[in-house]
Parts: structure tokens; sequence; C-alpha cells
């Protein structure tokens, strides 16, 4: 009689272990969901002459203090830096040439983000000589043609660097809250269906090993 | 503790794969039919255990439970850890495919050290504090080996060893620490509810 109420008493222990533990799951899989990932993400955009990067472990924790690397298409190393409390970190573009930016964060952890040089390419073009195959047809070059004056061709090609700097400011300016949220939206952790597709997959596999075990066994 | 693509060495990478084919080899020829759906449910446990976030210590991690694995399934952890590792690479990119060798030896391999360790005080399990106490034994000595061998793979590629191994170790403090109880909780409750998964070995069912 003692012992049996003993033994009860210690299933009884025993189950409220168990459904504590179980309620510590659950609240952490649904009260930390958003911050679960496990992979650093670099995001990387260019804005005038400066590339901005934005880094995070997770999805919503940045990446503070972590090594960024910039590479050149060829691999050579351009430059290096560390991202700030933010997880951001900023540079001016080194060369016209395809940028792959690197986060190196600790454990091993590694990612990385193309930008393509025809994305760079406005700030080359500023500087360089290809000014003139911009292909603005704008009432006043029309204008300038016909006289065919030089000194008025220079001051007309200065105006169109001021149209496309006034562009691209303007376009940043507007494109800035679209960008940030897909910097936000470049890692939003494993979805559900992904998770219960992964379970699925595995019982799956168990019930293809079960198939074969037994008829190995039949045989 | 995923090690992602393009941080190790190749030797590394090959090194990594081929003992993890090893392990698995291993613990497919001592796989029997009736225990397939036991390594089923700890891979998919496993699979589910790296998006319960710990949000304590400085960096972001995760649980893992292969020490857990380790005492139950001994040998055949390594294929349980394969299939979780490579549903997470493929699944939520966590890891990569190319370091799939690696990550699973880093985790799989502690697993059975510690079954070697600790297995025969769950197997035995006369008393109560002992099999406790080799419960959490196993779950924290198996995340800590786990984050030593994270450290020894960036080591021999390149990194220094001591600080590459300190921050993961450091990180995975609090990691040890509630695995150890999870696992001791888990192998309570399986030893109550069902000690027949824990090792054929363990005593049958109490005769009431």
């Amino acid at each position: 009689m003692c012992r049996n109420s003993h033994r009860s008493q210690r299933v009884v222990r025993g189950r409220h272990l168990f459904f504590c533990l179980l309620f510590t799951v659950l609240w952490l899989v649904f009260f930390n969901a958003p911050a679960s990932a496990h992979k650093v993400t670099i995001f990387a955009w260019v804005e005038g002459d400066t590339v901005h990067t934005q880094s995070k472990i997770g999805a919503g924790k940045r990446a503070k203090g972590a090594r960024v690397l910039v590479f050149d298409s060829k691999g050579n190393r351009l430059l290096e830096g560390k991202t700030d409390e933010k997880g951001e970190f900023s540079f001016k573009i080194p060369k016209k040439t395809d940028l792959k930016v690197v986060l190196k964060a600790s454990m091993g952890h590694m990612a990385e983000w193309k930008i393509p040089a025809d994305e760079i390419g406005a700030v080359g073009d500023v500087s360089g000589s290809t000014v003139p195959e911009i292909n603005v047809k704008s009432g006043i070059e029309e204008a300038v043609r016909s006289t065919d004056v030089k000194p008025g061709l220079e001051a007309v090609s200065l105006t169109r660097q001021e149209v496309q700097d006034l562009i691209d400011k303007s376009l940043d300016r507007k494109l800035a809250p679209i960008v940030d949220m897909l910097a936000d939206a470049t890692d939003c952790g494993p979805k559900m269906t992904e998770v219960i597709g992964g379970i699925g997959y595995i019982f799956g596999l168990v019930g293809v090993a079960l198939y074969f075990a037994n008829r190995r066994k039949k045989e | 503790m995923h090690i992602s693509e393009g941080v190790l060495s190749p030797g590394v990478l090959i090194a990594g794969a081929g003992l993890t084919a090893a392990g698995v080899a291993v613990g497919l020829r001592k796989l029997e039919t009736k225990e397939i759906p036991s390594v089923g449910i700890l891979s998919a446990a496993f699979f589910v255990a790296s998006l319960i976030h710990v949000p304590i210590g400085p960096a972001s991690i995760h649980l893992i439970l292969n020490g857990m694995l380790g005492i139950i399934l001994g040998w055949k952890a390594f294929p349980a850890v394969l299939v979780g590792l490579a549903l997470q690479a493929l699944l939520f990119q966590f890891g990569g495919i190319t370091t799939l060798g690696v990550n699973t030896l880093n985790m799989a391999f502690p697993a059975v050290v510690c079954y070697y360790l600790f297995g025969w005080g769950i197997r035995i399990g006369n008393r109560r504090l002992v099999f406790i106490l080799s419960a959490f034994a196993g779950g924290s000595c198996a995340v800590f080996l786990g984050s030593v061998m994270v450290g020894l793979s960036l080591y021999l590629s390149g990194e220094a060893f001591l600080p590459a191994a300190k921050v993961v170790v450091a990180a995975h403090l609090p990691v040890m620490v509630i695995e150890g109880g999870l696992t001791a909780v888990c192998a309570l409750f399986l030893r109550r509810v069902k000690p027949e998964l824990l090792e054929g070995a363990y005593v049958p069912k109490q005769s009431s």
C-alpha cells in the first residue's frame, strides 16, 4: 500500500516534469520563432559612390563587430572593415568592377553578396569619358547641336551630369524605404511549412527504411 | 554550430566527409529494423531543435540535442544527425551541402563519445541519481565536445585555435547547461514511459 502510493506519486511527478518541459519547449518555439534562425546574412546596396552593407545573425539580430571583406571579380581583396553596433558598414566604391562583399562572423559563419559592375556604373560614368553616350534627347541638346558651339556642348554635358546626379539622388531617396524593406526581408527565418516539410521528410525516410528492412527480412 | 560554405579548406571538408561516411556506415550496420522508428523520431527532434533559439549569451545560438541522440542511439546518431543536418541545410540554409560532412562529424562524433562515456549510467539505471547525473553529463559534454570540434575544424582551416574554440565554447555555455537538464528530463521520462528506447540493454519494465 505504502509502496503503491509512493510509485503513483513518482508517476505524477514525472508527468509534471514532462508537462513543464513540453510547455517550455512550446514557449521557446512560439515566442522566439522570429529570432530563431542561426545563419548570417549580408545585404549590400549602392547609394551614390558608397556601398552600404547590413549584416545580421539570424532574423533581426544585427551582427556587431563582424568582419566585412570586399573582393573584386578576380578575388583580390580591396578593403576590409568591421560592422558597427547596428551591423552596418559603408565604404566608398574603390573601383568600378564586380564587387563581392563577404561577411565573416565568428564560429565559422559566412555570407556574401555580389554587386555587379553595372549597378555601380553611374559612379564611373561621372568622371569618365562615356558621358556623351548617354542618350538624353532634350530640347536644349538639340538647340546646342544646331548651333554647333564647342563651349556650349561642354555646358550641356555638365547639365547632363547634373541631371543624372539629380535623378540618382532622388531615386536613392525614394528607393531608400524599399531598400530597407528588402534588407529586412532578405532573411525571415525558417517558415512553418519548411519545418513541417522537414519532419515529413524524416518520417518518409523512416517509412522507406522500414519498407526495405521488411522486404529484406521476408527474403 | 553550423559551419557555412566557403569557410573551411578543401582538405578539412574531404576528411570530414570521409569520416562521416565511415560513421554513418557503422551506424547503419548496427541499425536493427525495430530501431528505425526511434532513430527517425530522434532525427526529427534534432532537426527541430536547431529552431529553438537560446536567448542567453553573446551570440545567437540554438539547442543541438546531439548528447541526447548519442546516449540513446550510440553509433546510430551518425545517420540521424546526417539526415537532420541535410534537411536543415536544404530547407533552412543552415550550414551548407559541402560542409555537411564536417558538420555531421562535429555533432555526431561527440554524441558517440558521450555514448561510450555515459551510456552505461543510463543503461544500468539502477540508481536514480547515477541515471540523472550521467544523462546530464552526456547532454552537456556532447555540446562541449562539439564546440571544441568546431574550433578544431576552423583551426585546421587556418584560424588560430584558441580564440576560435574559446568563442564557440563560451557561446555554448548556456546551451550546455540547458541541454544537460533537457537530456536528463527526457531520459527520466523515457525511463518511466518507454524504457526499451534507452538501448535494449536497459532493464525491462518493472513488473508491478
